[in-house]
This record gives C-alpha cells, sequence and structure tokens, in this order.
C-alpha cells in the first residue's frame, strides 16, 4: 500500500525516493562482507568416503571442515520428477539450527525417487536419478548435476563453500583473561578492541602479517550495530554459504523480487541481489536492493536445458552473479574475437544466508515447462482463483465512506466500465485497528456489502499483522492475555511503531497462532464484514517504522524459542496463509478465498495474489512491471500485478490509459493509489482517455475466459500463465534477454507501450514459421522477424499465435460476476498448416466443487477444415448454460461453400457465416451449441 | 447423459423462446413505440448503416449489426439499448448489456426474463418516491424562487445605487483634482521666497561652519605636533614618528623608517606650519592622541579606537542626543529631537523621514527592526540585539554638532506660508485619493458576475458554516473558504475566489475557490462549490474527495429557476 515514510517523512524527508540509508548494504552486514571476501580456491571441506550410507532413494556421508575440524553431515535425496535434494547440516551442533517445517515452503514431504549408486571411481562418488546423473567429489567436496552426462550445475566448485558452524561465546572469564593477555603482550590491540566493540570484524584485513587474536575474529561476530540499533546476536555467527555454478549457461533469472532486468545481472560491480523482506519507501528501478517479499529460487536456461535450483533457507540472503561472458572486458571479448577463442558460457552464483542450513533443491528441468512443474511439486501451485478475482479491482488509499464507495459503484456502472472489486485501505478502521470499522464513514458496512453484491461485487478490506497496543481493542488483548505475540530480545512483547502507533505482532510462525488468526475472520468475530469481504495484508514483512532497515530487530524472538533473524523471509507468507485459512474456515472450506500480500516467500502462491508494493506512477515503472512480474510468475508467484497508474505521484492520463492496457495481460488487474495524489478513477479520466481505459478494461474482461483457463492450467501444471518468450520459444538464443514482450499463456504475445508520446512500436515475433495475427484487425506477421506496429494511444500491440484457438466473452457485463452463463466466443488462429488447438474450461466460478470434479474442460482442435470440440472431462452432475455464440477463424484462405454443425446427438444443422477476403477471416454465426458438448463444425 | 439433456434444452429455451416472447408484445422485446415501425416486415435495415439481415436475425441472441439495433432485446450487442416498458408510465432505456444479467434495472421487470431470477413491479413504488422528490423539490424551487425575486430585485437596486455613487464620484472628482491643482500653484509659489531665504541662512551657517572647522583643525594638528615633538625642537622628524605604532603600515609590530617617512611625505623633518597644512591631513584619522603609555588607561573608558581621534576632545552628547530620541520601534520621537538641536533644523529631516522618499542608507539605520536582519536579529539574546544596535548608532554619521543659528523672524514668516499652503495641497490631496479609492472599489464590485439577473448578489458578504464531526467549515461567498478544527485550533484557508466554475452551458452551477494554503508534499488547498437550489443559504455537506482539493455543497434561493406548471405524463419522463 504504502511505505512508512509518511510518520519518517513529517520529520525528516523531502521524500524524492528511496533512502538507501535506511538499509544496510552488503558491507554494513557482517556475514555478507565474511562471505563475500572469499577467494575462489580449494575448498576445506572434504567428503569422507568410507562413510556413506545409501538407502534406495538418498544417500549419506560424512563431510569434515579439514581447517576447524568440525564435522558435518551431507544428505541427498534423488525425489521425483528429476530433483536432486542436497541438506548440508551440522553432525553436532550445540544448538539446534532453523529448519523450515513442512507445509510451510514445502507443500508436503517430497516423494522420493530412486537413487542409483554406481560406485567411487578415483576420489568420485557416481549416482544417477532417471536421465540424470550426479556426480560427488570428495577430496575437495564438489557436487556435479548432469543432464544425459552433460553437466548444468555444480555445487561448490569454487570452493565458497562456508558453514559458520554453532559455537558458545566465550564466558566472561576467559574473554577477560585473553584480552589482559593480549593487553600484555600488545597494548596497543587491546585498546583497539574497545573501540572495536559492535563493529564488524575485519578478518580479512588484520590478515596479513600475522594471525588475528581471538577477540578480533569475534568482533561483530557476537554483536553488530547498524544506524544506532545493536543486534544483540547471542548465537555469533551463524551463516552459512556456497557457490553454484551453471556451466553452459549465459544467463540466470529469477530470485524475485528486485526491481530489476528479468535476466539477472552480474553483480560484480554492485552489491549482491539482496534477498531480506522490507518496506522499501518508493523504491528505484534497476538495482540489486531487497524489496517486500523473496523466493530463493533461480532458472539458468540456454537453448538446449533449462534447469533450476531453489535454496530452502529463511534467513536474509544475498547472491552474487558472475558470468564469464558478461564480466569480460570489452579488450578481451575483441581478443576472443581475434583469436577465435569461443568460451563455453558460464554463470557462477554464490549464495549465502545468515542463519539457517544448507537445504538444496537441484530441478534438472530438461525444459521450462518441466523445471516449472518441478518448483511446482516442492512448494504448491497457484490455486484457481474465483472468476471475478481475475477481473478489474478498483483501489484507493482510501475510499473515505460509504457515501464514496456507493457513489464509485453507481459512476463506473453510469459510465459503463466493468467493475467487480472495491477496496478499502487503513482509514477504514477505527483508529488502524484492523477488524473494526470507523463508524462514522462506515456506519452501516452490512449494507455497503450487500449494495455490493447485489450486483455480483465483492469489497476487500485490509487487515495488517500490527496489532495497536489499546487495552480497549479485544484482537490485541486477546492476543496478549494468551500470549501470542512475538517478543524482545528480553522476553517481553515487542513493541514498535507502524500505522496504529506502538504495536505489537502476533507470532505467525506458531501453528496455534495462526489458527487464533484464522478465527478472528469468522462473521461473528469480524463485525459488519460479510461473505463478500475477502482480505488485503500490507506491511507484512513486517514494517516496523523504528526499528533498524524498518523491520523486526534481528534478535526478537517467536514463541518457539528462534529469532525473527532464523525466519524472517516466512513470516509475512505466513500472514497470509493464516489469512487465507480463515477465509477457508469462514464458508466452511465451500468458497475460494483471496487474499493479496505484500510480503511473500517460497510457498506464498498456495494463499493467493501478490502485488509488487509501492510503485510510482511513472512510465519508467510501467516498463518495469514486465521484468518483475517474469521474475514472479518463474518463481510461482503466478497471481500477481502491479499498481495499474502507480502507486505514488500523478501519473498523466496517457501513462494512465497505457498502464491499463499493459495490465490487461498481467494477472492481477487492480487499479491503486496513494492518499495524496488526485482521484483517478478510469471515469475521472478526459473522455478520450477514459474511452481508452474502458476498452482496455473491457477487453480484459472478454479474455477472462482465457484467463481463467491459464490459472486452471497452473494449478494443474505450475505453468506461469504470464511468460518470457524463452518458455514458449526455449531454443530461440537472441531472445533470452527479451523482458519488454511477454506471452500470456501460450496464445497471446504483448508488447506494452511504455514510453510516453509513442505511437508505433518494435515487435519482435518469434519462432521459427510461425505466424502471428494483431488481436483487434488480424492482421498477420511471421516468426522470427522484427517489425514496426502502428500503436496510437487506443492501441495495445498484442497478438494471438498462429496454430491457439483462445475462447472469450463478449458481452460487456458490469462484473464478472454476471458473465457465468454468457456465450463464448472462440478465435481460431491458424498456423502454416492450416491447424489449431485450444482448450475451453467452465466450472462455478466460485467454489472448490471444481476439485470433486465439477467442471467441463474440453479440447478443442481445428485441422482439415474442421472444428471438433472433445470434451476431456464432463463433470456428473455439472453442467452450463455457456454456449458457443460465435466462431472466429483467421488464416482461411478461401472462403467456404457452406459450413454444418454436427451436434452431440448427431444432429446436422447448416449455419451460416461472413467472410473477409481481405484479412482471410471466416466468421460462423452462431452455432448456438453448449460448450460442455461433443460437437463438429465442418467447412466445405 | 443427465447434463447433456439438460443444457441443450437451455439452450433451445435461449435460442428460441427469446423470439417467441418477443412476439407476444406486438413489437419486439426491447423496442420502444416511437422505433416500432424499424420493426416490421421480413427484413430488418440496421438503424444506423443500412446492413440489412431476415427479421428473424432480429433479436435472436447474435449480434449482427454493429450499432446494436438488431438485439435490442438480447445482451448479444455490447452497444444496445432495451427499452423497459415501465407500464402503467412511460418508459426509458437501459444498455442491452444489463438485459439478463441477474439485476433487475427496469422497474417493470422487463429486462430478466430467462427465468435466472424474477422481478417485482416496483414501478408504481419508484413512480410514487419519484414524485414525492419532484413535488418536494417543486416546492423548495417555488420557495426558492421567491426569495430569489427579491435578490434580483436586490442585486439591481445595489448595482443601480453603485453606479449612481459613481457618477457622483466622477463628478466629484474632477472638482476635488481641480482644487488640488489651484492649491499646488500656490504651495509652489510659497516654497520659492521661502527657499530662497532658507538657502541663503543655510550657505552663511556653512561658511562659518567651515572656518570654525579649519581653526579646530589648526588647534588639534598644534597638539599633535607638540606631542609628536617629544624633544620639544619644534621640529618633527622620523624618529618621533616611530615611536608611534599608528604609523605601522604593514602591522609588523614596528614603525620602520620607511613607514615613517612616507608621513612625512618623504622629507627628514617638518615644522608646524607644514605638518598643519600636509601632513595632519593625512594622519589624523590615524593619530592617536594619547601615547602608548596612556593608551592603556584610555582603554579602559571609552571605545577610544572606534572614535575618530578629533573627536576625542569633543562632547559627546550632541553626537548621542539624537539617537536618544529613535525608539525602539524605529519612529523618530519628534520631541526628542527637538531638544537635541534646533527646532527649525531638524524639520525637514523629520518631513523627509516621514515621507517614505528617504534614501536607502537612512532607512537601514533609522528602521533596523523593519529590515531583513531583522530575522538575524531574532536568534540573538537581547543582550546581542542591543550590542548590535549600539554598533549601528556609532556608525551613524553625525552632522549636528554645531548648532545652526535660528532663521531670522522675516525667513520664518516665509517658512510658516509655505507650511500652510502644503497643509492644504495634502489636505486636497487625501481627499481625491480617498475619492479615487472609491471609485476603483465600486468598478470593481460592477465588474462582478454575480448572476445573470445578479441573484448571487445577496450572498456577497455573507458566511455561512457546516460542521462534521471534525471540522467547521465556512464559505464566505465571493470572498472565500475555510476549515477549523472543531475543538478549536488554527483556521486553514481552503482558497480564496477565483470564478465560477460551472460548464459552459450552466456556468453559475459551482464556483471555484484557489490558492489556499498549501499542502504538506502536494498542491495549494482549493474548494469547488456546488450550488443547489433550496428555499434557504444552507452550506450542506465539506468533503476532501481529492487530497487537498475540498468539495462543498450549498444551497441558495438564488439558484432556483422559475417553477413551470408540471403535467403528470412528464414526470413519467423521469422514470
Amino acid at each position: 500500500m504504502r511505505g512508512f515514510c509518511l510518520l519518517l517523512a513529517v520529520l525528516f524527508c523531502t521524500c524524492l525516493g528511496v533512502h538507501r540509508e535506511n538499509f544496510r548494504t552488503c558491507d554494513q552486514s557482517g556475514f555478507c562482507k565474511r562471505h563475500r571476501s572469499l577467494q575462489p580456491g580449494n575448498s576445506d571441506y572434504v567428503v569422507q568416503a568410507s562413510s556413506l550410507r545409501l538407502s534406495k532413494t538418498s544417500l549419506m556421508v560424512d563431510v569434515l571442515n579439514t581447517k576447524s575440524d568440525v564435522r558435518f553431515l551431507l544428505q541427498v535425496y534423488g525425489l521425483q520428477h528429476g530433483i536432486f535434494r542436497v541438506k548440508l547440516v551440522e553432525a553436532e551442533p550445540i544448538r539446534q539450527r532453523y529448519e523450515i517445517p513442512i507445509g510451510v515452503t514445502l507443500v508436503a514431504e517430497p516423494e522420493q525417487a530412486e537413487l542409483v549408486y554406481h560406485g567411487e571411481v578415483s576420489g568420485q562418488l557416481k549416482f544417477s536419478l532417471g536421465d540424470n546423473q550426479m556426480v560427488i567429489n570428495t577430496n575437495p567436496l564438489r557436487i556435479d548435476f548432469l543432464i544425459n552426462n552433460e553437466p548444468v550445475s555444480s555445487l561448490n566448485a569454487q570452493g565458497l563453500l562456508k558453514f559458520e558452524h554453532t559455537q558458545e561465546k566465550k564466558g566472561w572469564f576467559s574473554s577477560r583473561v585473553s584480552s589482559l593477555f593480549s593487553f600484555v603482550s600488545q597494548p596497543f590491540r587491546a585498546k583497539k578492541e574497545e573501540t572495536e566493540e559492535g563493529v564488524e570484524g575485519e578478518e580479512g584485513a588484520v590478515q596479513e602479517d600475522e594471525k588475528p587474536s581471538d577477540d578480533e575474529r569475534d568482533a561483530g561476530m557476537w554483536e553488530e550495530t547498524f544506524k544506532g540499533f545493536t543486534d544483540s546476536k547471542p548465537n555469533g555467527p551463524t551463516s552459512v554459504g556456497v557457490d553454484i555454478a551453471f556451466p553452459g549457461f549465459r544467463y540466470v533469472y529469477g530470485i524475485p523480487e528486485h526491481a530489476d532486468s528479468f535476466a539477472l545481472k552480474t553483480t560484480k560491480s554492485t552489491d549482491p541481489y539482496r534477498m531480506y523482506n522490507l518496506d522499501v519507501f518508493e523504491y528505484e528501478l534497476y538495482n540489486p536492493m531487497a524489496l517486500y517479499g523473496h523466493i530463493p529460487f533461480m532458472v539458468a536456461h540456454n537453448d538446449k536445458h533449462t534447469v533450476g535450483v531453489f535454496f530452502q533457507n529463511a534467513a536474509e540472503g544475498w547472491i552474487d552473479i558472475q558470468s564469464n561472458i558478461a564480466d569480460k572486458s570489452v579488450f578481451s571479448n575483441l581478443a576472443d574475437f581475434v583469436t577465435g577463442n569461443n568460451d563455453v558460457p558460464q554463470t557462477d552464483t554464490h549464495w549465502f544466508f545468515e542463519d539457517g542450513i544448507i537445504d538444496i533443491f537441484v530441478l534438472l528441468g530438461p525444459g521450462p515447462k518441466d523445471v516449472f512443474k518441478q518448483y511446482a511439486s516442492l512448494t504448491g501451485n497457484t490455486p484457481l482463483p474465483p472468476l471475478w478475482a481475475i477481473a478489474y479491482h478498483q483501489c484507493r488509499w482510501n475510499y473515505n465512506d460509504q457515501d464514496d464507495v456507493r457513489t464509485v459503484d453507481q459512476t463506473m456502472d453510469k459510465f459503463d466500465i466493468p467493475f467487480d472489486v472495491i477496496w478499502l485501505d487503513i482509514e477504514h478502521t477505527d483508529g488502524k485497528k484492523y477488524f473494526t470499522w470507523d463508524g462514522s464513514r462506515f456506519g452501516d458496512s452490512v449494507e455497503m456489502l450487500r449494495n455490493l453484491s447485489s450486483k455480483g461485487r465483492k469489497l476487500v478490506t485490509i487487515v495488517d499483522p500490527h496489532l495497536k497496543r489499546d487495552d480497549n481493542y479485544e484482537t490485541y488483548t486477546d492476543a496478549r492475555n494468551q500470549g501470542l505475540l512475538v517478543k524482545n530480545k528480553d522476553g517481553h512483547d515487542f513493541d514498535g511503531w507502524c500505522w496504529p502507533g506502538s504495536s505489537s505482532w502476533p507470532d505467525f510462525l506458531d501453528p496455534k497462532v495462526r489458527e487464533w488468526w484464522a478465527d478472528q475472520f469468522s462473521l461473528e468475530k469480524y463485525k459488519g464484514s460479510a461473505n463478500n469481504l475477502y482480505v488485503w495484508n500490507d506491511m507484512n514483512e513486517p514494517s516496523v517504522f523504528n526499528s533498524p532497515e524498518i523491520t523486526f530487530p534481528k534478535d526478537v524472538r517467536h514463541l518457539s524459542g528462534v529469532e525473527n533473524r532464523e525466519v524472517h523471509n516466512i513470516y509475512g507468507m505466513l500472514v497470509h496463509q493464516a489469512t487465507w485459512d480463515g477465509l477457508l474456515k469462514r464458508s466452511n472450506y465451500k468458497e475460494r478465498p483471496f487474499v493479496l500480500t505484500r510480503a511473500f516467500f517460497a510457498g506464498s502462491q498456495r494463499s493467493g495474489a501478490v502485488w509488487t508494493g509501492d510503485n510510482m506512477g511513472e512510465w519508467s515503472h510501467l516498463k518495469m512491471t514486465v521484468p518483475m512480474m517474469l521474475s514472479l510468475n518463474l518463481a510461482g508467484i503466478h497471481f500477481s500485478g502491479a499498481d495499474i497508474g502507480g502507486f505514488f505521484r500523478n501519473p498523466d492520463s496517457q501513462l494512465i490509459a497505457r498502464w491499463y492496457q499493459a495490465a490487461i495481460f498481467q494477472p492481477f488487474f487492480r487499479a491503486h493509489a496513494h492518499i495524496d495524489t488526485k482521484r483517478r478513477e478510469p471515469y475521472l479520466l478526459p473522455e478520450d482517455h477514459m474511452i481508452i481505459a474502458r476498452d482496455a478494461i473491457k477487453k480484459r474482461y472478454s479474455y477472462l475466459p482465457y484467463w481463467y483457463q491459464l490459472f486452471y492450467e497452473s494449478e494443474t501444471t505450475g505453468m506461469p500463465p504470464m511468460r518470457s518468450l524463452w518458455m514458449e520459444f526455449p531454443s530461440e538464443a537472441n531472445i533470452f534477454e527479451k523482458d519488454d514482450e511477454f506471452m500470456t499463456g501460450s496464445a497471446i504475445l504483448v508488447k506494452p507501450v511504455t514510453e510516453e508520446g509513442q505511437t508505433s512500436v518494435s515487435v519482435y515475433f518469434p519462432g521459427k514459421d510461425v505466424v502471428w495475427y494483431d488481436i483487434d484487425t488480424y492482421e498477420r506477421y511471421v516468426g522470427q522477424e522484427e517489425r514496426t506496429v502502428e500503436a496510437p494511444l487506443s492501441k495495445l500491440p498484442a497478438f494471438q499465435k498462429g496454430g491457439t484457438i483462445v475462447p472469450r466473452k463478449m458481452r460487456g457485463r458490469r462484473s464478472a460476476s454476471l458473465t457465468h452463463n454468457d456465450p463464448i466466443t472462440l478465435i481460431v488462429c491458424l498456423d502454416k498448416n492450416g491447424k489449431a488447438d485450444g482448450q475451453v474450461y467452465v466450472d462455478d466460478y466460485h467454489s472448490y466443487e471444481y476439485r470433486q470434479g465439477s467442471y467441463a474442460l474440453s479440447h478443442l482442435s481445428f485441422h482439415n477444415f474442421k472444428l471438433e470440440n472433445n470434451l476431456v472431462h464432463l463433470g456428473k452432475d455439472f453442467s452450463t448454460k455457456e454456449w458457443v455464440e460465435r466462431v472466429i477463424v483467421v488464416g482461411v484462405n478461401t472462403e467456404p461453400k457452406n459450413i454444418h454443425l454436427i451436434d452431440a446427438d448427431h444432429n446436422k444443422v447448416d449455419l451460416s457465416h461472413s467472410y473477409d477476403s481481405q484479412t482471410k477471416v471466416l466468421t460462423i454465426r452462431k452455432p448456438g451449441v453448449n460448450v460442455a458438448q461433443k460437437w463438429i463444425i465442418n467447412l466445405h | 447423459m443427465v447434463a447433456d439433456k439438460f443444457s441443450r434444452w437451455a439452450t433451445i429455451f435461449l435460442v428460441c423462446g427469446v423470439f417467441a416472447n418477443a412476439q407476444a408484445v406486438g413489437r419486439p422485446r426491447g423496442v420502444s413505440l416511437e422505433k416500432a415501425s424499424f420493426y416490421v416486415g421480413t427484413e430488418f435495415k440496421c438503424l444506423s448503416n443500412g446492413k440489412t439481415i431476415p427479421m428473424e436475425h432480429v433479436n435472436d441472441d447474435y449480434c449482427d449489426c454493429e450499432d446494436g439495433s438488431d438485439e435490442p432485446g438480447t445482451s448479444a450487442c455490447s452497444n444496445g439499448l432495451f427499452y423497459c416498458e415501465n407500464k402503467p408510465y412511460k418508459g426509458s432505456y437501459i444498455m442491452s448489456t444489463r438485459v439478463n444479467d441477474g439485476i433487475c434495472d427496469c422497474c417493470d421487470g422487463s429486462d430478466e426474463y430467462d427465468g435466472t431470477i424474477s422481478c417485482e413491479n416496483t414501478c408504481e413504488k419508484l413512480f410514487a418516491e419519484i414524485r414525492a422528490q419532484q413535488e418536494a423539490f417543486r416546492k423548495k424551487q417555488e420557495e426558492g424562487y421567491k426569495v430569489k425575486l427579491d435578490y434580483i430585485q436586490h442585486g439591481h437596486r445595489v448595482k443601480d445605487e453603485k453606479r449612481t455613487r459613481l457618477s457622483e464620484l466622477v463628478k466629484n472628482k474632477a472638482a476635488l483634482v481641480e482644487e488640488l491643482d489651484n492649491l499646488r500653484a500656490i504651495k509652489d509659489e510659497a516654497e520659492i521666497p521661502e527657499k530662497e531665504a532658507k538657502d541663503k541662512h543655510e550657505e552663511a551657517w556653512k561658511a562659518v561652519k567651515e572656518e570654525l572647522q579649519k581653526q579646530r583643525d589648526a588647534v588639534a594638528a598644534a597638539q599633535a605636533f607638540a606631542k609628536l615633538d617629544v624633544n620639544q625642537d619644534n621640529v618633527v622628524d622620523f624618529p618621533e614618528l616611530m615611536k608611534h605604532m599608528e604609523f605601522d603600515i604593514d602591522s609588523d609590530g614596528t614603525v620602520s623608517e620607511d613607514e615613517a617617512r612616507e608621513y612625512l611625505e618623504d622629507s627628514e623633518q617638518t615644522d608646524l606650519a607644514t605638518f598643519t597644512e600636509k601632513i595632519w591631513p593625512n594622519i589624523k584619522e590615524i593619530f592617536k592622541l594619547k601615547s602608548p603609555e596612556d593608551e592603556q588607561v584610555g582603554q579602559q573608558g571609552e571605545a577610544a579606537e572606534d572614535a575618530p581621534s578629533d573627536d576625542g576632545e569633543l562632547p559627546s552628547e550632541s553626537a548621542e542626543a539624537p539617537e536618544a530620541a529613535q525608539q525602539l520601534d524605529g519612529s523618530i520621537d519628534p520631541d526628542a529631537i527637538t531638544e537635541g538641536g534646533a527646532e527649525t533644523a531638524t524639520l525637514d529631516e523629520m518631513d523627509g523621514r516621514f515621507d517614505d522618499e528617504d534614501d536607502e542608507d537612512e532607512e537601514e539605520d533609522d528602521y533596523p527592526e523593519d529590515d531583513e536582519d531583522d530575522n538575524d536579529l531574532d536568534v540573538l539574546n537581547d543582550n546581542d540585539k542591543l550590542d548590535v544596535r549600539e554598533q549601528r548608532k556609532k556608525h551613524k554619521p553625525e552632522d549636528n554638532e554645531e548648532k545652526m543659528p535660528e532663521y531670522s523672524e522675516e525667513t520664518k514668516l516665509l517658512i510658516q506660508a509655505a507650511d500652510e499652503a502644503r497643509k492644504h495641497y495634502d489636505e486636497a490631496d487625501e481627499n481625491v485619493r480617498t475619492v479615487e479609492k472609491e471609485i476603483t472599489g465600486i468598478e470593481k464590485y460592477l465588474e462582478m458576475d454575480l448572476g445573470p439577473q445578479e441573484e448571487f448578489s445577496a450572498l456577497k458578504g455573507q458566511c455561512f458554516e457546516f460542521t462534521d464531526r471534525e471540522y467547521t467549515y465556512k464559505f464566505c461567498p465571493f470572498d472565500k473558504t475555510s476549515q477549523k478544527p472543531k475543538g478549536g485550533g488554527i483556521e486553514t484557508n481552503l482558497g480564496v475566489w477565483g470564478h465560477w466554475y460551472g460548464p459552459e452551458e450552466d456556468k453559475y452551477d459551482s464556483q471555484k475557490y484557489e490558492n489556499g494554503q498549501g499542502c504538506w508534499n502536494g498542491p495549494n488547498r482549493s474548494c469547488h462549490v456546488n450550488f443547489h437550489c433550496g428555499a434557504e443559504n444552507v452550506l450542506t455537506a465539506a468533503s476532501e474527495p481529492s487530497r487537498c482539493e475540498y468539495q462543498f455543497d450549498f444551497t441558495t434561493p438564488a439558484r432556483c429557476s422559475e417553477p413551470e406548471p408540471v403535467p403528470l405524463h412528464q414526470v413519467h419522463e423521469e422514470l
């Protein structure tokens, strides 16, 4: 919704952009510096092959750090679908390291698969898992992964593995004695120790001519300060890190959320990509700073293979990326050219986390679709949203009162602009106490909800995880009295500042707290709510205004005793999950919930939608929506979107119009604006721009059947609805960096206009022998060509791929909930061979009945002048009124003489048609058949 | 399969049922009586482009016409219109996309006929409501319009009065200007002999003063000479000068031979006459009468360093006296001045200071509180402020240490006469200005757009308030808008009168008030006031739909138009 700055801004800032100084750089983070300063070389970690223990699906072997003599346990599991899981833990930790429980990130205990041992050959242990191989080099430890004997990934190839083992802080006595000793022997050093307290250890710097004393090595490891905040670090240094190489890969993607290009950049001259859920006010573009949510999942892709790496760790992380190609100087590239040196590209990545264990899943593809399926098998799928949730959402901080809500609702109808959901931000509450209403503005919220519901519309209210510390606020006192709140390092309820002022936070790490939270959403508890009220979780990183980096201090305690340091990045996801569970419970597990979240982690896709936070109403931010959402989609967050128009600033009507257009084909479709901005509901735009925005919204509505089917595909296959070009055309090497175009599903190519005043764009059409058709004019383009396409303000350049069939609904209703029975139009774009395929998925659009089989899925195929609808599935008790109103076949070279339908009962019905010989478009008039039946349309 | 059969049945119902149903009402469903004639025969021509389709394609739930005219009774066209019969009242159009969408849009429910929901006929109820509303509005309008007639009368009257007054004033002004011209001539006449007499007197005094000064300089030179001439040989030579640190040109702590010679104009020595004539004028500003030994004593007293050496023996009272007359607020106390110097000598000075035509230097010295440095002063403590003032006093040039003798009786009479003439002139000038000011005021009023019939004139000069749970909002038409926290506090300016803001065809629909108090991180506040017809002037609502952009609703009789008798059937149109 917005950053913390509002409060602080009044005091200090002029609010011109991100306040970098609020956030640590790698240099200001002890463990980041320690790992980053490691140099590639021989690793100290050695596998003790004699200790190898095997099971049918896994192996276990001891690993020794030869320098520290600390023993570790390496476990590797073979998993279904072609995944290796590599776990490295301390053999005898003095303190249990945090491991994320099943059900938080992993949807379930992953199913194991047979791991075949092929014995040891010259210090290498060889295994295979289906078509994939794994080789463990014992001295030093290195693990290579191969697809059909071709290496694609390697752990610790650079020897950067560093596992800071658990240790006791030296007691007062021993530390005093040793410092006394060093005082005697080297007076100036002891003095230095005093001033160094709280400063990060200079491990590397003091090493040059002598071994550092223990004190020097310990400095900063047991306490750190940042901007005057002291992190007590009672467990000392606990970080883990390792390098992961991708031989043969020039490009890696993923690890959202960063406001950066889709293809990740080398970090040689910047900080590493940071992963630490933070509320960043007015975030900057094109840099590796952390944002609201993070997913430690990376995908490497080349023209042969796609592989993924998921590093399951909930602590703060940083990832360095180097590429032997990208990091080469212009000079050496030139030298290569002259000498004919043709390096195999390689991307080396280096991952390190402040706590936890090493738990890496290597997903061996070998194609994009396989990797998505593998990742979904681990962290779960995006559940099919109710239809209304993928329609248009009208949001603003804030709709002032019930009258305002009514006026927006009525005015949208008056201007014939469809919408399904109106949102209420924090001002709707009584003093920022969530689950309450400001009685003077929303005195009869139930009536308001009823009015909305009469047009099939919904309301979303914001529910943030901070609870106002107010003795008259029942949600807070209940949580406090039951002991459900996060504690500070001294064991008292943590007290921090957020919107309501002094606040406390329920400990969502604890399952019983999540259950308690879920119960707050029952209609009895959440007074003034109704079944058409849904929820928005904001500030759940969590945002704490008066705390280091605007979030929990790292040493706050969860009820289980773990520090937030160990679990920080999953807190927000658990808020989201608990809210989701609350809405599930409210409907007795019958209705699909909708919950939007700002903070997220791997697995957040299971509880709904994510948005890219507080963006800006600027062209650059519109452009950035594509790479950011491609990264999110790649990492499993399929139901994602950016605030249309941009949250901050006052975008002009041209930018707003273009943003609506771009968002038609992005998954989550919501306009939102900051409280200080001018009102910008689409009907307030000047008429010409209003019409453009309205046309865009109506176009979105017309494509909802396609969108719905894509979400069905997402739930069942793990394929993201929004895709980079290479996901659809994996072997076309020249499009691997492309992130100004995208695919929605496998049928629609989109090139949003993201420059002011632009009236034409250059579009690259991928695919050898592929034809593309403009979705408005059906103008034809051919694949593997770059073409200039006219794009006046009224036009979004978008193209349907030849060979696909897309279902649409053209009836222009007020809300998606009113379209359930409407007929569909099939857009059949033929490929070069006159063929096309597609699907239609229909169910009741709101409940979980489809999970019991209550849906219809039909496969449409056009070939030999014949369009066939074959039912793949029809639920026993399922029926729909939806029928086929029109079939548009694009790319028909000669007009058919006659067309007839053969329905499910083998009746033959003549159909009339029209044909445009210019555009080669054939429109078949009113087949009138139900979509959930078998039928054939013949062209003669 | 059961499901299959059901769906088939549903489809047949949709496809065939629609048309059959339409036939029952005599013309296709959703067509108004006026347009019924287009929908007869075996063919239908799309209303806007003439494309011809078979009549059975009308209302067959498939859109054939680009303008949507073939499907008035179904939702097949996204741009069609459906006619609600609303029997027994007059019908109205709705968008055809709202047909069979599960929501009752027509009051007779005719838009929902596919059996998904059943709609009550609410036309009667709706009609009653609308009629009651219209009745209430009519009543209000009638009442308001009566008041408005008064307003119009009042507005015209005020304008007439103003116009009458204006022509009077224009006439008056002409007379006053003529008088002013006469008085200026008289004044100028009287000032000529006055100036001559005064100049003569002052020039004489100047000569006397110069002579006095010369004498004083000679005395001072002699004193200095005596002081410098340590060996009392009536000659001052360079070794004698070298004993005086004042002559240390390069400030190196010693007076070198060259430095001493420099002051002696490159001679070895000098006698008193040459000293007085040539050397003394060069050194008098730096020379210290007291010897270095005496100096220490001197420093404990007055700030000798700052005082010019030749002031050393002059009484300081004369310099301080006029300053004492200067009040802290920067004004001049005339009494104090008269005490300090000759009455006649200071009158000019006073005139100069009270007029605003002082030169800048003087202004800075005389009005320290008003100049920009004032802010700097505020950050100093009181003692510091006093110090600053002291310093300023010291730098003030002193020129009235000698008292000029009084003017002669004759000259005094001339001055008196001139003063009299000036006084009359000033009075006449003031009269002209007063009239001009009133004229400008009236002209401005006459230019103001107070409505086509001056009906808003009655609102001018009044203010209206509205209080919600947090604020009291205030609306002063043609002046300003503001808000004040209910519990007390500072009033915030939401905008001052800008202009009428209604659309071109209804300009007097609203007003815009602009340039209110600036918003943090946002624009200046502004307020949009919507005018509605009402029996009384009431501010009925205030809101802030967009940050710092306010909206008021104001009812006033001035917005009421003349009610027309409305026959019953016209009420139906509103449905």
